[in-house]
């Protein structure tokens, strides 16, 4: 725990789920690690030597921004974080915000960002940003949205009276967890466009490699039969190999 | 004379027919494998590499890896065959990742080699599951290799993993024991060690305990709406009403709690 403790539950799992990468490559992309106890030296403690602290910003934790945002030898302010329980806002939800020259205005959650509490809404809390500017171009100025903290810069919808709500997670009669409008009482669904990856918009558009993947039918279908049998006692039966030595008597300790 | 040549020969043929059914039965079983058979037929140096439509691809993008439950679904035969596509396929990824390094390009979607990896340790898990569910049933113990909880030579606790030997313990006199009998330490120099070494962690403890406790005060500082509850738990060895009268968590406003 010591060790590895601080590099434990960084990355949101909502960006896990969004990068469509496995938890374990994620951390891998992140990480920096400087100095780690060889593989193979079972004699020597696990121990590394990595950066500790990193700062989370809009660029994703596997993307080359990132990286270069961490550079080895910057260190930046810390940031303090309200803890939050239950995290409340995905990407499709209609938020209203609270803060800013926006403020009493409604828009969509466009990108979810956990490791700092924050969202994006769509078109709302923008500045403008001079892009491309060169000794003979004078740039385009383009809208570039800003975070907004969950915590205390955005509401979510009430869907009844459509005006800004507390939200509570509850459990409906049937055993599902919703989140529920404490204005109204209504339960306000979970938008489709919260399963969007990086790879594909929602999970029925998603397009086979035919050659790689293993079609649904195939990987749902049941193939199991229970048996009292271990799975190398089934897999010699099944390959025609018989053993009828007798193992030597033998001693653990 | 006659007649018993011709038995003879009968006899022969019908041991020659059955024979003959027999390689009948087992050419027909050899068909039968192979249909089950899905190897590609190309058995060379090549199938370590990707298809060679696939080169110059700079994004092969795939699914994601098989999950415990989908596994379970799965017989032992086809887990065991699963295992060795993954296998083909994980020699094939590490392959064109060093020839890429090779060749100073950049190996397209590196997460592929994790999401391999990861089915792979599902399976092993799921044909865990089911083999300790067998000798549960059979024996009433796991099957698992034995693990013990000893203090070894040093004084820190350690999980020992007994090997299997074919003499038994008070006959092998080339064993040496490797771990502490009954857990006590009489070496001088393995309790200086731990003295020391408890002193070290008990210290790690303290520095994580004031950090919480600092970063606690600077959490009720900044946030006025901050929810107690969540805060107890996530900080559950921080005194938070002793945090909340401390001159740090003083911010610039009423506080509601």
């Amino acid at each position: 725990m010591r060790i590895y403790g601080y590099l434990a539950k960084k990355v949101g799992d909502l960006t896990i789920k969004y990068s469509n990468f496995p938890e374990s490559y994620v951390k891998k992309s992140y990480e920096q690690v400087y100095w780690k106890t060889p593989a193979g030296y079972p004699q020597y403690k696990k121990a590394q030597v990595a950066r500790k602290k990193y700062r989370f910003t809009t660029n994703r934790p596997w993307t080359g921004q990132f990286r270069q945002q961490n550079e080895p030898g910057t260190l930046r302010k810390k940031v303090f974080l309200e803890p939050i329980r239950d995290w409340t806002f995905f990407r499709g939800d209609r938020v209203e915000v609270m803060v800013g020259k926006d403020k009493g205005k409604q828009g969509i959650v466009s990108q979810v960002i956990q490791e700092r509490n924050w969202v994006i809404v769509e078109g709302l809390n923008t500045h403008l940003r001079v892009v491309g500017k060169d000794k003979n171009f004078p740039g385009i100025t383009i809208q570039s949205e800003a975070p907004l903290l969950v915590t205390s810069d955005v509401k979510l919808v009430d869907p009844e009276s459509l005006k800004a709500t507390d939200v509570e997670w509850r459990y409906t009669e049937e055993g599902d967890k919703v989140r529920v409008s404490l204005a109204s009482s209504r339960i306000i669904p979970i938008p489709k466009t919260a399963e969007e990856t990086i790879d594909y918009k929602s999970k029925e558009l998603y397009i086979d490699n035919i050659e790689k993947d293993t079609t649904a039918d195939a990987a749902t279908k049941i193939t199991f039969a229970p048996k009292l049998r271990t799975f190398e006692m089934d897999i010699m039966e099944e390959m025609g190999i018989k053993e009828d030595r007798v193992p030597a008597k033998s001693y653990w300790y | 004379m006659n007649t018993v040549i011709i038995k003879n020969i009968f006899r022969s043929t019908t041991t020659l027919c059955m024979r003959s059914q027999k390689s009948i039965n087992t050419a027909a079983a050899c068909i039968v494998k192979r249909d089950f058979h899905t190897t590609k037929p190309t058995q060379d140096l090549m199938e370590f590499f990707d298809a060679k439509k696939n080169w110059p691809e700079t994004n092969i993008r795939v699914g994601r890896a098989w999950k415990l439950d989908e596994l379970r679904l799965k017989s032992n035969t086809d887990l065991h065959k699963l295992w060795y596509v993954l296998l083909k396929e994980r020699n094939m990824l590490y392959t064109m990742e060093h020839e890429c390094n090779e060749r100073v390009r950049l190996f397209p979607n590196p997460e592929r080699i994790d999401k391999v990896e990861e089915s792979m340790n599902n399976i092993e898990s799921v044909i865990r599951e089911r083999n300790i569910a067998y000798y549960k049933l059979e024996t009433g113990e796991t099957g698992e290799r034995p693990v013990k909880d000893v203090i070894n030579l040093i004084g820190m606790p350690e999980k020992y993993q007994p090997s299997e030997y074919d003499t038994p313990k008070f006959m092998n006199t080339r064993w040496v024991r490797p771990y502490l009998k009954h857990g006590f330490i009489n070496s001088l120099a393995v309790k200086k060690f731990r003295r020391l070494y408890n002193e070290k962690i008990h210290s790690e403890v303290r520095k994580a305990h004031n950090r919480d406790f600092n970063h606690v005060q600077h959490l009720l500082k900044r946030f006025p709406n901050l929810d107690m509850d969540t805060l107890k738990a996530e900080y559950p060895n921080v005194d938070i009403e002793k945090a909340k009268r401390t001159k740090k968590s003083r911010g610039h406003f009423m506080p509601t709690y």
